[in-house]
Order: C-alpha cells, then structure tokens, then sequence
C-alpha cells in the first residue's frame, strides 16, 4: 500500500457540499480512516512503536538524525539506533523513560537545550511525550526487522535513468509500443485486465482534444468518415501534430506549468510581469508547433540573452524570467524564481530550504541562495520591434544582466532583513546532484545586445513614426488652409476669419515642428551611428581614429543644433495654441488667457536664444537614441525609479551554466519531470503523483520502469515532444475506453486505475470548453497570436481563449468557473465540479448563442447528404450526439429527444419569444441540452 | 444532517471516507462508523493505516459546536482603533509632543518594532512620531460600561452583546495585511486558504439550496480568491444585492422561458441519467447531475435571499436602510441575516472599497471616519439586535474587523498612518461572552500590551466556536505551522 501522500499541493477530495470532484482524489486511498487519537493516555495501554512513536519521530527529529543527517553521530530512524545512541550516549534506556536522554531533551523546559531545537520544529505535545515514556517504560520494544531510512543518495529521483528493457508480457497482442509493454506487465503483476478500445467517434474526439483543443467539427468527421482504412488512427495523429493549432493547445499546458502571465498592477501601474509578455506565448506556439526540443526550449527561456543575444524570435523565451518582474521587492522576484525553477524543472522543492535546511531531500538552505545567486544579476528590459518606437504600445520583453556585481547572501532563518554578510553566496547547484558542477564562463555580447539602437529596424521605427506624425499633421494643415481659403469667400465674418486665420497659423506650426523633428532625428541618427564607429573602430590606426572623432564631434554638434531649432518650432506652435485659445476665450477669460500667451512668448523668446547662439566646438551630446528601455524596479521607495540599471557588454554567463546543467542529457530529473508533465495531460493522471516534488516527500512513481523508458526514450530522441506525443496517443493504453463494466473485477483490485486498466475520464479544461462551443458554432476566430485580448473585449471576441488577458487580477469569469490556472501556481488543473459551472453553461450567452448556430451547421451537414431536402428530426438528434458528445444515441436518448423536442414545440408561442436561439427553436434547446450534458465536457 | 456524498475519481463516497460499495459491505455487517469499529479494522495493517491516516474531513464537527453561522465583516483599510473600539485621552493630553518627548517613549524601542515585514519601503506604514490627539469623543455604555467613540452609538447601544479584543497585532506594514488577517500569512508567504475557505472545507452544508461560503461587497485590492490550495470550490461565491442579478450567470442571459427551461432540464436529467447506466461507476458523472440540481436551486433559492419585499419597514428602518449612506451596506446585512436563518454557513461582508480601501485615512481622518461609521454603525447594530431577537445571535458569531490599526503619531496635518502593533476587532454571539473587553494597548494605543493576539487567534477562536479543529483539517504535504493555528481566546468565550 503506498501511503496517501498529497498528490500535488491539493490532495484529498472533499465532500458533498457542492458535490465535487478533483484531480488530486485519484491518489487519495479514501478508505483509511483517521485514527483519532485519545486524548488521554490510560494506564497500562500499550503503546505501539510504529503506529504511534516512529511517526512523530519521522515528522520531528529525522531531518537531524536520520539518513538526511546524524548530528551528534544520532540516528533515531531505528530502535537499535536510539540504543546505541550518539556523542552523548545511548538516546534511550529501555525500561526508565526517566533516565534517557531522549525524554529528557524533549521535555526540558530549557529552550537552548530542547529538541527539537527552537526554529527547527514544533516542540512534542504532552500527549506524545507521555506516549514516548510509556513506550520506553514497557521495553521500548521495536519491529525485529526494522530498517534505516536509505541513504538519501539513493532516492531513485536522485540518480540517473537507465533505459530498462522492454517486459515480455503475457498479453503481447494487447501492445502496440514500448509504453504498453510496461502497463501490461502492472496489469499481469497486479491481475489486471485492460479495456478494451474506446470506439472509433470517442477516439476521434479524445485525440482532437487532447493534441489540438477542440472538439471535430461536422466536416471534420465527415472527412475523418471517409478514412476508414487500416492505419486510419496514426493519420488523423499525424495530422493533428502537424496542424498548427497543435502549438495552442499545447502552449497553454506550458503556459500553466511556466506560470504565463499578462501585466497586472494597481490601475495602470505595471507591478508584476511585463508589457507585451504575449510574444512568449507566442514563441512556445511557433517553437512546440515546429517540435523544438524541451531542451532547447528550457535553454532559451533560461538563457536565451546568452546563448542566443542576437536573436530576436529567442530572446522572446525570456519572458518566463520576465513574468517574474515585481515592481517592489527583488527577494520576493527572486524568490519565485527559484521556487519555479526548482519545482518546474526539477520537480524540487527547492523553496522549502529558503528558512532552514531542508527536512526530507539532501539540499541545506545555502543551496537555495546558491541557486538565486544563478539570477541574481538578472533584470528585465523592454526591446523595440520592427515598426515601433513607443515601448508602451509595443515592444519585447526579455531578460538581461545587469546589476553582475550585486551579492547574493544567505538570509538567517529566511529572513531578508537578516542578511548574513560574512559571505558572499556564489552560484551553485545542490552536491547531491552535482554529476557535473556548472562551468561559469562570462560572455561577451555583440554590441547589438548592449546597444540595441543599432539593430537595423530601432532607427527604421523612429524615422516611420516622425514619418507618421508629419503626414498626420501635413493632413490637418490642408485642411485649415482649405477652412481659411472657404470662410475668405464670405461677407462680413471678420470674428470667423480671424479663427481660421489663427487655427491656420496652429496647424503650420505644428507641421513645421513635425519637419523640425524629423530633420532633428535625421541629425541625431547620423550622430549616432558616428558614435558607433569611434566605438568600433578602436583599434584602428591614429588617422582613421582622428577622422572618426572629428566627425563624431561634428556631427554632435549639427545634432545638437538641429535639437534646438526643433525646440524652437515647438515654442512656435506652442504660442501659435495659445493665441488661438486667446481668441476662442470668453470675454471674462481672455485675460487669464492672456498669461499664457505671454508664458509661451517667453518660451519662444528663449528658445531662439539658444539656437542663435555659438555651439562650443567640443563636448556637444545629442540626446541619444535608445533601441531598449530598462524596466525600472521600486525596491528602495515606491514612490520614485531606482537608479537605472545600465546594457553591460557582457553578461556572467551563470545563467548559460545552469541551463547547461539542467538540460544535461544526464540529469536525473529534469526528463523525468518533463515526461510525467506530458504524460498527465495526455493521460490526466501523472505517473509521478506529486508533479512538482520528485524528493523523497514526494511519491513515487506508479510505474517507474515506465517513467524511465519514456525519459530515455525522451532524450534520445532529441528531447522531440511530438514523439513522445505520438508515441503515447498510439498506445493501445491511451486507446483504451474510459467505461467499467458493472463488477469489473479490476474495480476490487484497483480501483483508483493506479496501473491504468482503464482511460480515465477527464473533465475538459476552461479553454476547450469554451473554444469546443465557438468551433462548433463555426465562429471560432483562426487568428493565431499578437497582443492578448483585454478583458473588456473578450465577451464579444471570438478567439480562442489562450489569447485572452490573463494575470492575477483580471481572469475571464466563464474561465475561471471552469478552474482556469491561477498564475502564480498550475502545476496540475483543478477538475472541480460546482453549481456555478452548471449555471454558466446553462444561462450564458456563450452557450445560447452558439446553441442556435451549431443547429444551422449541423443542418446544413445532414442536408449536404440528402441533396437539400429539409432534415428529419431524427437523423438530426442522431448528429448532433455524434458531433457534440462523440457517440451514437441509443433508443431511450433518442425517443427522450423526439419527446423533447416536441414539449418544446407543443409550448405556447409567446409575442416576445426570439425566432432564433433556444427560446424560438426547439432544436436549439436539444443542442443547449447537448452543450450541458456531462459528456460535453468530459475527456471520455 | 442526512449522510453527505463527496466525489472522487474512483467512486462516489459517503461523508465518513469510505467507498460506497465498502460502506454498504459495513452496512450489511451492522457495523457503525465508530472509532471502536475503524480502529479494528485498521489494526490488521498498522502500517497502510499509518501511513494513510489522512482523510478529508467528513463535513461534520470535531466536537460540539456553539455557533453554526459567521457573519465576518471587514473594514477594507484599517480602521483607527483610538477613534474606534479602544479610546486613548492620553494621545489629547500629549497631542502634538513626539513619542520621545513623553513618558511612552520606550514603545519605539527597536526590538519591540522588529515584529514588522516590510514589503516595500513606501511613503506609508512609517513611525509616526508626533501624537495626534483623539479626533472625536467617547463615553462608557451599557452595563459593562465599555468605552466606545462617538461615532458608533448604535453599535455603543449593543456594547453589552460584544467581546471587544483590544490587543491585536499582525506583521505587514502595507495593505497585504488583508489578505494576512484572512489567511494569517504574510504577502511575502504565498497565498494561503483564508479562514471562510478553511470552514467551507471542514464543514457540511445546512441548507442544499444555497452556497455555503458567499461574500459579499469590495474586495478590490486584496486577494479574491479564498480557497488556494485548498481548491477553487472553497472559494467564496460572489453575489451582489441584486433579485435581478444575485449571481454571475444567475439567470438565462437570452429569453429561455420557464416552460422551455423545464423541459430542457428534463431531458438533461434524462440523458444524464441514461448515460450513467452505461458508465456506472463514474462519479464525475453524479457528481455533474448533482452540481446541475443544486444550481437549479440556487438559481431560484438565491434571488428569494435578496429579494427584502417580505422583511417589515420596521426591519428595514433597523437597518438604516431608509439612511443613504447606510443603504448599501445596510442590505447587505440584512440579507446575511437571511442567509444564516437558511443556513449558510460564512458570510463574508467587505465594506469600504477604493485604492486601498476606503478607511485608509492617511489623511482627513476626521471626515474619512465619521462618513464610514456612519455608513456601518446603524446597519451592524441593525444585524445585532435583530439576530438576537430572532434567537440567532447565539449560535452565529459576527466580527467586526480590519487589516491594521492606525498610528498614534500624526501623518501629514491630519491623518493616522498604518500600525501593525496594536489594534482592535470585537465580536459578538456564536457562545462568546457578552459586554467583555480583553486585552489592552499600552497607554498611547501603541502596543498591544496585555494579552497579546496574532490575527490567527481570531480564527481559532472562531473554529473552536463551529466545533473544528483547524490541526485535524490540515492537509498532507501542507504543512501548517503553530502560528497559523493560532490558539482562541478562552477568556472571551462564555
């Protein structure tokens, strides 16, 4: 019996209330029940060692004296262990409580003396203290074979896979591949006999969901009808993979796993995440739609500005740093950081050592601050794109080093105002995992990376949008010169004259600073780009270096000068506004108005003075261009921009080093984390319960042979996920049909399906539901990326939900009620089922919509076959099961059906009833009872 | 309390945790669920026993309970708890002098203040130094003679139903603290369930028709969600005072008359029900038909809660509701009223939205304060006298609380800034004392100084009072430490 172990952070189902149903309950073996311990102890009762002491034991001292550590040379994981004692003596004296030293350090009142020490555990409640005595007073006796805790070297998650070989088993007609070789051998070990295979419509419908995230559509089974030959099932497979909306599907199983976020913040100001995060949405579509390996994706998104800083379509990978930006606190950023790379990759909890050492994996609390030391130079910035200047309306995040010198300290107890300075924490990874110690090589960046205003399109995107505002304003300047060539026609309008005469002299102004603008950045870039070779050119002979500076020194000058004529265009326009508003002022008004005029003659006044006056030869700085913008941090006073964290031209490389360690063909977790994320989202159940701790808390794996076939197989395939995808859709495990047959006998041996005898039935996840019932409306938006959808448009958008705003703050509210991730932590989706998700799917306009449009599209597929003729009520009740549920309709649920419809049309028509939707058409109300069938939802 | 179902994958279960085919074999044996029975079965293999001696709890208390109901108010913000619930004549007989310059000066001995976590340095949440004197008067009432300020007569009125606790203190200097009243654990902690998710999860519902946890007004800044990793069932369900629009998706959002909607639900029941003879031992299944019965109910039962045409003027009037300012928060007291006389089993009341919240009087304290308890005051005292008259009070605790106090030392000419140290919150019924004050502040309102309380103790006060045991609710794998427990004031309960 393998322990009821909390299968990821929510075990355990919960009861009745709102009848509920969860993905954790699978692990849960439901029928132990809590013992409930007396409260008291009677004399005389006997105290039984492994059910009552070796627990607390495990829970309160192993983590110093057992396998993990045996400080003072003291084991107590043993009774033989406590006999034999440590440094101090024997821990325990059979027969005289009073006289060992393990009571007495468990129930001295002396804080500095008590075990467990102070910050290290709760201390024992009487209740368990008295139970120790007794134990120790009857003899202290213990289990005749009791063994050590393992070494925790020996954790099987610890060491590397080793391809097992593939089990002979005795059903092989049952195995398709590799994968069905291990389940069938579980099902001969444990007297299992599997499903059969799910039917042809169900299988059609599993594997659309399951690799592209929605259901078929009436032409899509048709065409999947007309392929009924041998082989039919690894076509539609290949099919799918290959169809781009594969990479949308599977982006939001990432998205959750790598905590995918849009900004959020307080009104318009960017807390957390980045601007324009979509564009690594976006590349884990293209990468997974073009089969990039994990390992190279993992590397990118870690690294990619070290491995790849040139490249703009990698540098989006590193938005999963990005997405951890947090205006305020670095310890907080930093601190997600590590507790995501450690449970996302490694499937280590790696955040409970951030306090203290850690109690169950061999990983003390200076490996936690020897991983944040990995990203301690990290900061994020914003990287124009082709055909944008304003960094606000578009632009790329990503990650970069910046701050290479800030030290990482060990926090006492955790605690960031306790920082222990005595030494400088350098990068590292946990010994126990150290197969290669990560080799940490600065690189140095092209001068792209750290000067990013040379990238072709950065002057490209200043010179269209001052492009654009003068076209824009040469427009508005026609036409008040057309306004002033109209009014000089008529008589006697001297006042609106006067106006246009005014509102003419604006819009000249305007066009005349627009052109004074352009003409200033045409004389910035030149300068620019003057600079960028005095820069490049340093080791140059002297002549080509003079040359170089003399024109720099120039050209910063004719810069800087054609800044001031701009500044004094703008002065012009400035009072050009204000004697237009002067005119259009109330009498009572004009004299306030006045001020500004005068305000805005002065400003001009001053602006030609400057730009008549003598430039200095030398020391002449134009503003520079800038092709990136550093996203300012608020850890030192939320009111004002730390100091801005410059482009260094080389980064620490520590970063490339963990990447390297953690995608090493030989580590032990970082496959096998990886396959048992994609195992549970084709399989809804993972092979490895507690997805995000593979340590010794965590659970073990149900079929660990199993789990290494598929880890090596993973990497030796190049780390390729749509191998590791067909590989498992073709399995005759995953073909299997989700039913059980009343008194199954594998009910009774396992009936939680641990060994896989059956498909599970999964409900579907908040993003298929909604774009099943857009697609089968036919009204699903095929546009695929760019900017997430704003809340307020998504009522009325029609694109798949992947794309829609999602962060902290602002969730979809018909996504949420289906268990839609949470942002901070997804590791494994939440199946609940609640009234509210029937009230959604029975009441909104999503569903009552789409309800009287998927009618007219499954009409008009019946219709096709019968050359137009109208379609009986039958052979429509008879499609619609196919198309929206995945099964044919038996006699009861098609006479249910006939009789249905006709209640609906026997009810009284009323005058306000719609002609169109469930209320007007009685088909539309069987479709609305199909849409809210518990099979629409469900994965059978 | 009829035997409650929950769902698993692997088969529908009755409330004790065992499968039903298991539970029937017991059946048939005429054996009960006691612990005599359990613990016999469970000897034959001590080990799988022990190392699975978890189960979700089965909805029912650990042990009697006194209150069946909360009525959890929150004041978004923090409210000044010198101007409130614990007078200080002291900050009037020093206005104006620095803490240093008084004979108080050692409550800014550093050691003492190091309790606080900062989690951004901020113009806010700051020491305060000079003492701003008390904004508004206070006398003693009722029986108990308790010390109330001028702004809240009504509530003064029923000071002798409350147990004020005026020695509370919690750790996050900015408005995270929220967040930390409700689940006790600091923003820099993560997220944790909060306490209305923790009694959703550990107790079964009184009334099948209604939600069990709802919440209700502003709840802008801190976290919306309550059940964390306890799963986003145990969250609150929204709802808004509205007969017309109680709930998101409430009603049908395109015409789908009552006719229409019956026999669609009919055949739904109907196809539900034939497809689960050919699946018959899915609980996803049941479970789905169930959540579709019970939203079937709410959709009629929840609009009927808000729906006040049947309470009297005279309830109305006691709830201020013919008051403008009182209207708002007023209906939505009245109709916790009525959810708990249904059964529901944690009402969650936020009042005060904007920014932060609307009580964060950095300054204009005055103004800011004497507006919101006037929009409170009549509603609460309302809720109060009419759960007692109708012989609710008793068995349904209501708190009255909020994320901090406010500084002793003035922010700016006119206002209090955030104080984590010391701070009020009473409550009232669920088998508390009536007309009791404990704990107390030190003299200027700045530390709690006698019986010291972690937000936490709140919280187990409450549990204690529902009959749960917040350590037996724990979940594998999520370790709680002693702080979150907290331990509940056994000197207020009665």
């Amino acid at each position: 019996m393998v322990p009821s172990r909390n299968p990821h952070r929510k075990s355990g189902g919960v009861r009745r209330v709102v009848p509920f149903y969860r993905s954790g309950s699978a692990w849960a073996p439901s029928w132990w029940v809590r013992i409930v311990l007396m409260t008291t102890l009677t004399a005389g009762a006997a105290v039984d060692y492994v059910a009552e002491i070796k627990p607390v034991l495990r829970e309160r001292c192993y983590a110093c004296h057992g396998a993990l550590k045996q400080k003072a040379k003291l084991r107590l994981d043993t009774v033989a262990g406590m006999r034999t004692g440590g440094d101090s003596g024997p821990a325990i004296r059979a027969g005289d409580a009073g006289s060992s030293r393990l009571v007495q350090r468990v129930e001295t009142g002396d804080a500095t003396d008590r075990m467990p020490p102070e910050h290290e555990g709760e201390v024992l409640s009487a209740d368990q203290i008295a139970r120790l005595r007794a134990w120790i007073d009857a003899g202290a006796e213990g289990p005749a074979d009791e063994v050590p805790e393992s070494d925790p070297k020996n954790h099987w998650a610890f060491r590397s896979p080793v391809r097992p070989s593939v089990p002979q088993v005795a059903r092989p007609e049952w195995v398709r591949n590799p994968i069905d070789a291990f389940v069938a051998r579980a099902h001969d070990q444990h007297g299992l006999t599997p499903r059969r295979e799910a039917s042809r419509r169900l299988l059609v419908r599993r594997v659309y969901v399951d690799l592209i995230g929605i259901t078929p559509t009436p032409e899509e089974l048709a065409a999947q009808d007309r392929d009924a030959g041998p082989g039919w099932y690894e076509r539609l497979v290949a099919r799918l993979l290959d169809d781009p909306r594969h990479g949308e599907r599977w982006a939001r199983h990432w998205m959750d796993i790598w905590r995918y976020s849009d900004w959020w913040g307080l009104g318009d100001q960017l807390r957390n995440s980045q601007r324009h995060i979509w564009r690594w949405r976006d590349w884990m579509v293209e990468s997974l739609n073009a089969d990039t390996p994990y390992d190279e994706m993992v590397r990118l998104m870690l690294a990619a500005d070290e491995v790849h800083p040139n490249d703009p379509e990698k540098l989006r990978a590193t938005g999963y740093l990005a997405r951890n930006y947090f205006l305020f606190n670095r310890n907080q950023w930093m601190d997600e950081v590590v507790e995501h790379v450690g449970k996302g990759f490694l499937g280590l909890t790696l955040n409970c050592s951030k306090c203290h050492d850690h109690k169950y994996d061999p990983v003390p609390q200076v490996d936690y601050y020897r991983m944040r030391a990995f990203f301690e130079p990290y900061h994020v910035r914003l990287d124009m794109v082709p055909g944008e200047s304003d960094l606000n309306r578009d632009g790329m995040p990503c990650a970069f080093d910046g701050q290479t010198n800030t030290p990482t300290y060990r926090f006492v107890r955790g605690l960031e105002t306790q920082p222990d300075k005595s030494a400088v924490i350098a990068p590292g990874i946990p010994n126990i995992l150290a197969f290669q110690e990560p080799a940490i090589q600065p690189v140095s960046l092209p001068v792209e990376a750290w000067q990013p205003e040379r990238r072709p399109w950065v002057f490209e995107a200043y010179r269209a949008s001052a492009r654009a505002r003068v076209e824009s304003v040469e427009k508005a300047a026609t036409e008040a010169r057309a306004k002033r060539a109209e009014t000089l026609g008529r008589r006697g309008e001297s006042a609106a004259m006067a106006e246009a005469e005014a509102a003419l002299a604006v819009a000249e102004q305007d066009l005349a600073w627009a052109r004074a603008e352009s003409t200033s950045l045409e004389h910035r870039m030149a300068a620019t780009r003057v600079s960028w070779r005095v820069t490049d050119c340093a080791g140059a002979s002297p002549e080509i270096r003079a040359d170089a500076i003399d024109r720099e020194r120039n050209l910063a000058r004719q810069a800087t000068r054609a800044e001031q004529e701009a500044a004094v265009a703008r002065a012009r326009h400035g009072l050009a506004a204000a004697q237009w508003r002067w005119l259009k002022a109330a009498d009572d008004k004009k004299s306030a108005v006045r001020a500004e005029v005068d305000k805005a003659r002065e400003t001009l006044d001053k602006a030609v003075a400057v730009a008549s006056a003598a430039l200095p030869l030398d020391g002449m700085k134009s503003a520079s261009l800038t092709g990136a913008a550093w996203t300012p941090t608020r850890f030192f006073d939320s009111t004002k921009d730390d100091p801005r964290v410059e482009f260094a031209p080389t980064s620490t490389g520590r970063r490339k080093a963990l990447a390297a360690w953690i995608t090493d063909a030989r580590h032990p977790l970082t496959a096998r984390v990886g396959v048992n994320h994609l195992w549970n989202r084709h399989m809804g159940m993972p092979l490895v319960a507690t997805v995000f701790d593979f340590g010794r808390k965590g659970a073990a794996p149900t079929n660990p042979e199993l789990l290494d076939w598929l880890a090596c197989e993973w990497v030796e395939s190049g780390w390729s996920m749509k191998h590791l995808h067909r590989l498992i859709v073709t399995s005759a495990t995953y073909r299997m049909d989700s039913g059980v047959e009343e008194g199954d006998a594998n009910l009774a041996k396992d009936p939680d399906n641990r060994y896989l005898w059956r498909r599970q039935p999964l409900r579907l996840e908040a993003q298929v539901v909604r774009d099943a019932i857009l697609a089968q409306a036919g009204e699903l938006d095929p546009t695929r990326g760019g900017p997430s959808v704003p809340l307020s448009e998504q009522a009325e958008s029609k694109r798949r939900s992947l794309y829609f705003v999602h962060s902290n703050n602002e969730r979809n509210l018909f996504l949420t009620t289906f268990d839609d991730a949470t942002v901070k932590e997804c590791y494994r989706r939440e199946q609940s089922i609640v009234p509210q998700q029937a009230l959604a799917l029975s009441n909104s306009r999503l569903v009552h919509d789409a309800a009287g449009r998927i009618v007219t599209r499954l009409e008009r597929s019946l219709s096709e076959k019968t050359a137009g003729t109208s379609v009986e009520d039958a052979s429509f009740v008879r499609q619609a099961f196919r198309v929206l549920l995945g099964f044919e309709p038996g006699a009861g649920e098609m006479a249910a059906s006939l009789r249905a419809l006709a209640a609906w049309r026997s009810l009284p028509k009323r005058p306000d009833d719609a002609t169109a939707g469930v209320e007007g058409e009685p088909r539309a109300g069987l479709v609305w009872a199909l849409l809210n069938h518990n099979d629409f939802v469900t994965l059978r | 309390m009829k035997p409650m179902m929950r769902f698993t994958r692997s088969g529908a279960q009755a409330a004790d945790g065992l499968p039903m085919r298991r539970r029937a074999f017991l059946a048939d044996l005429g054996m009960g669920f006691t612990g005599l029975a359990l613990g016999a079965m469970l000897q034959r293999d001590a080990q799988a026993a022990l190392a699975s001696a978890w189960t979700p709890p089965d909805g029912r208390p650990h042990f009697a309970p006194k209150a069946k109901s909360v009525i959890w108010l929150f004041m978004n913000g923090g409210v000044s708890h010198m101007e409130s619930f614990d007078p200080k004549p002291m900050l009037t007989k020093y206005a104006g002098k620095t803490i240093a310059e008084t004979p108080f000066a050692s409550v800014q001995d550093p050691k003492k203040l190091a309790i606080e976590r900062l989690v951004v340095p901020d113009a806010n949440g700051n020491q305060r130094n000079t003492l701003y004197p008390l904004q508004v008067g206070f006398r003693k009432h009722g029986q108990s003679g308790i010390e109330v300020s001028d702004w809240f007569p009504h509530i003064a009125r029923n000071v002798d139903r409350l147990a004020v606790v005026r020695s509370l203190w919690t750790t996050d200097s900015n408005h995270g603290a929220q967040t930390q009243f409700h689940s006790g654990r600091h923003q820099n902690d993560g997220d944790f369930p909060n306490l209305g998710a923790w009694v959703h999860y550990g107790l079964g519902t009184l009334n099948e028709n209604l939600p069990q946890f709802i919440s209700m007004g502003t709840r802008e800044y801190w976290n919306k969600r309550d059940g964390h990793y306890l799963g986003p069932a145990h969250d609150a369900v929204p709802l808004r005072i509205d007969p017309a629009r109680p709930l998101d998706f409430g009603k049908p959002e395109r015409p789908f008359s009552v006719e229409s909607q019956a026999v669609g639900m009919g055949l739904l029941r109907e196809l539900n029900a034939l497809r689960g003879v050919e699946y018959p031992d899915d609980a996803g299944m049941a479970a789905r038909v169930a959540s579709y019965e019970l939203a079937f109910r709410m959709q009629r039962s929840v609009p009927d809660v808000v729906d006040f045409s049947k309470e009297t003027d005279e309830t109305k009037r006691l709830y201020g509701l013919e008051v403008p300012a009182c209207r708002e928060f007023g209906m939505q007291l009245l109709a916790a009223r009525r959810f708990v006389e249904r059964g529901v089993r944690f009402i969650q009341v936020q009042h005060g939205g904007g920014g932060a919240g609307a009580w964060d009087a950095h300054s204009g304290l005055k103004a800011n304060h004497a507006g919101l308890a006037l929009a409170v005051d009549q509603p609460v005292a309302g809720l109060l006298e009419d759960l007692d008259r109708r012989g609710l009070l008793d068995e349904t605790l209501v708190i009255f609380a909020t994320e901090f106090g406010r500084t002793p030392g003035s922010q700016g000419s006119d206002g209090r800034d955030h104080h984590i140290f010391g701070f009020s919150v009473w409550m009232a019924g669920g088998g508390l004392k009536r007309g009791v004050v404990h704990g107390a502040t030190d003299e200027i309102g700045f530390h709690a100084a006698e019986n010291r309380h972690y937000v936490t103790d709140i919280h187990a006060t409450i549990l204690q009072q529902l009959g749960l045991d917040s350590r037996r609710l724990e979940i594998p794998g999520r370790k709680r430490l002693e702080i979150d427990h907290g331990k509940p004031i056994a000197e207020i309960v009665a």
